[in-house]
């Protein structure tokens, strides 16, 4: 059943002023922005950062079917040339949501994941790329699984052991159900570990029947306790959030973040963030329109994600305010989204010096007036930086503050 | 010449039915609202990067068979946008080829939304029922399309 509603004031506006408004379409579209056509970070559409324990900082990038990697040893002012991951051009997985993931192993390479979009429906598949030992050069790009069914929203996260968790959405039992002609809600959350030995060789599904479009929050509670927020599906096509906690590598049970009740058949496209701090809690943000509540919200949680705090509404939700990004460094939490007003893009930050208990009024860090990648956050020691590509200025690290 | 006058003509009373896929930018919600001034409209959004949608097309195509008298625009909101001939070509697919169908053609995606509805944070699918007074109705998620029918045959009186 679809959610039917009538749009509000604003829409109605944009109405009337379009009937009275005598617009010459031709030159509109010659006015649309010159998109950028090079393989370049300053071309990026996505960009994700990784603090080396060197204190360096390496990216990795998607722009115009190419994924790349480049390092940057003065916090991102300058960058060495480019290292390309993946030998050509290739359709990349366009999901918002969707970007390239990067870490230095505990054994000091490299390990990149991209997603490609194949075949007919577009599936996804994800690829892996690890670096030589001296980072100079990568190996050729290698499937994650030799499962052919969708692989979407790879996320990765460094244990503390220096192995890498890579947890994403797998088709693969929806694939095996549809075969046995059963029915089968969404996808599947997969994940997989990786370090010198043994190269994402094993992969599992943790849980079942979670939605198919969202990106996953991953951090750690402790050495092999990765911890994992996604938008699952309960009852009714309800696409609300859980989060596990894995137990010495294995899945653990499943607890939902909030009851918002977003009913709903649909990608929404929007996935949580999730972060946890030095003493162990957890903190969690993400994107609803449910009939409980619309909106972004953060909640904590002190007992290891059993119970969350009651929901705090953020941002201006009149001015689309989407893309939250939660960080726990040192003695603060830091937490960034992206809001819109109709003309300009601009990344809120605000900060909690309380464990997530109180915050800081939300203070405008950047801004741009063209299209926009993620905002997200990253810290080298106590200092927190914010990361963002913009097509306009190209992307920036920004220092947001110093939380000892 | 007659025969220029009538593909004219052709051109004039469908600019929109060839199996093209015009580029949505900035403006063009206004635009296409303002093409289709004084009757009811069906505007449905979708993308490749969204399963649901995919699996609905088919379904989009046999309200369009059941009722061609229905004005049905597919507007293809993928962000980045998609490959135009991969879009086509799941359109022909799923039975849609001739719709007519624009793509997000502008990589500031939040600004073509907002246009359309600044409460939309990019969900799909999503469909808006434009009435004849230009009063619009949004459908989020998988479309009801018996209750779009009804929806037209009241607003087409």
């Amino acid at each position: 059943m679809a959610t039917v509603r009538i749009l509000g004031l604003a829409a109605l506006l944009v109405v009337s002023s379009a009937q009275a408004q005598q617009h010459d379409h031709a030159a509109m579209m010659a006015a649309a922005p010159s998109s950028c056509k090079e393989a370049t970070l300053a071309c990026a559409d996505k960009v994700t950062p990784f603090f080396a324990a060197d204190s360096s900082l390496w990216v990795a990038w998607s722009a115009n079917g190419r994924v790349a990697v480049q390092h940057s040893k003065d916090q991102g002012h300058t960058f060495d040339a480019p290292m390309f991951v993946n030998p050509q051009a290739e359709k990349l997985d366009a999901g918002a949501d969707s970007r390239p993931q990067i870490v230095v192993d505990g054994a000091g390479k490299i390990v990149v994941a991209y997603t490609l979009a194949v075949g007919a429906d577009f599936a996804g598949k994800v690829m892996i790329a690890r670096s030589s030992a001296d980072r100079k050069d990568f190996d050729p790009p290698k499937p994650l699984t030799k499962n052919t069914a969708s692989q979407r929203f790879v996320a990765f996260a460094l244990d503390p052991s220096g192995e890498v968790f890579a947890t994403w959405i797998d088709k693969r039992n929806l694939v095996a159900a549809a075969m046995a002609k059963q029915k089968y809600e969404g996808a599947a959350l997969a994940f997989a570990w990786s370090n010198a030995e043994k190269d994402f060789a094993v992969t599992r599904i943790a849980q079942d029947n979670t939605c198919e479009c969202c990106r996953i929050g991953v951090a750690f509670a402790g050495p092999h306790k990765p911890v994992v927020m996604w938008r699952n599906m309960y009852p009714g096509g309800v696409r609300d959030h859980a989060v596990m906690t894995f137990g010495d590598s294995k899945p653990g049970p499943v607890y939902r973040v909030a009851v918002d009740d977003w009913k709903i058949d649909a990608c929404p496209h929007q996935g949580p963030s999730l972060s946890v701090g030095a003493g162990g809690t957890y903190h969690a943000s993400w994107f609803t329109d449910g009939r409980a509540r619309q909106g972004l919200f953060y909640a904590r949680s002190t007992d290891g994600g059993r119970s969350f705090s009651t929901p705090m509404a953020v941002g201006d939700n009149t001015r689309q305010p989407t893309r939250p990004f939660v960080l726990a460094n040192g003695g603060s939490v830091w937490m960034a989204w992206k809001e819109f007003d109709g003309e300009e893009s601009v990344v809120n930050i605000m900060q909690s010096r309380d464990d997530g208990v109180t915050w800081s009024k939300p203070k405008v860090h950047a801004r741009t007036t063209d299209a926009s990648d993620h905002p997200l956050l990253t810290a080298k020691n106590a200092d927190v930086y914010l990361s963002w590509a913009t097509l306009k200025e190209g992307y920036r690290l920004m220092t947001v503050g110093n939380t000892p | 010449m007659r025969f220029l006058a009538f593909i004219l003509a052709l051109w004039i009373a469908a600019p929109a039915a060839a199996a093209d896929m015009q580029p949505f930018v900035r403006g063009t919600w206004q635009q296409i609202l303002k093409d289709n001034a004084g009757k009811p409209v069906v505007l449905h959004f979708w993308g490749l990067t969204c399963a649901p949608c995919l699996a609905e097309l088919p379904r989009w195509a046999e309200l369009r068979k059941a009722r061609p008298d229905m004005k049905v625009i597919m507007i293809a909101a993928d962000t980045p946008a998609s490959d135009t001939a991969d879009l086509l070509k799941t359109l022909q697919k799923a039975g849609l080829a001739g719709v007519e169908s624009w793509s997000f053609a502008d990589a500031f995606s939040e600004r073509l939304r907002f246009e359309i509805d600044p409460r939309w944070r990019g969900e799909m699918p999503r469909t808006i029922l434009i009435a004849s007074d230009g009063k619009p109705t949004v459908m989020v998620g998988l479309a009801d399309l018996p209750a779009i029918r009804a929806w037209y045959d009241v607003a087409k009186k």
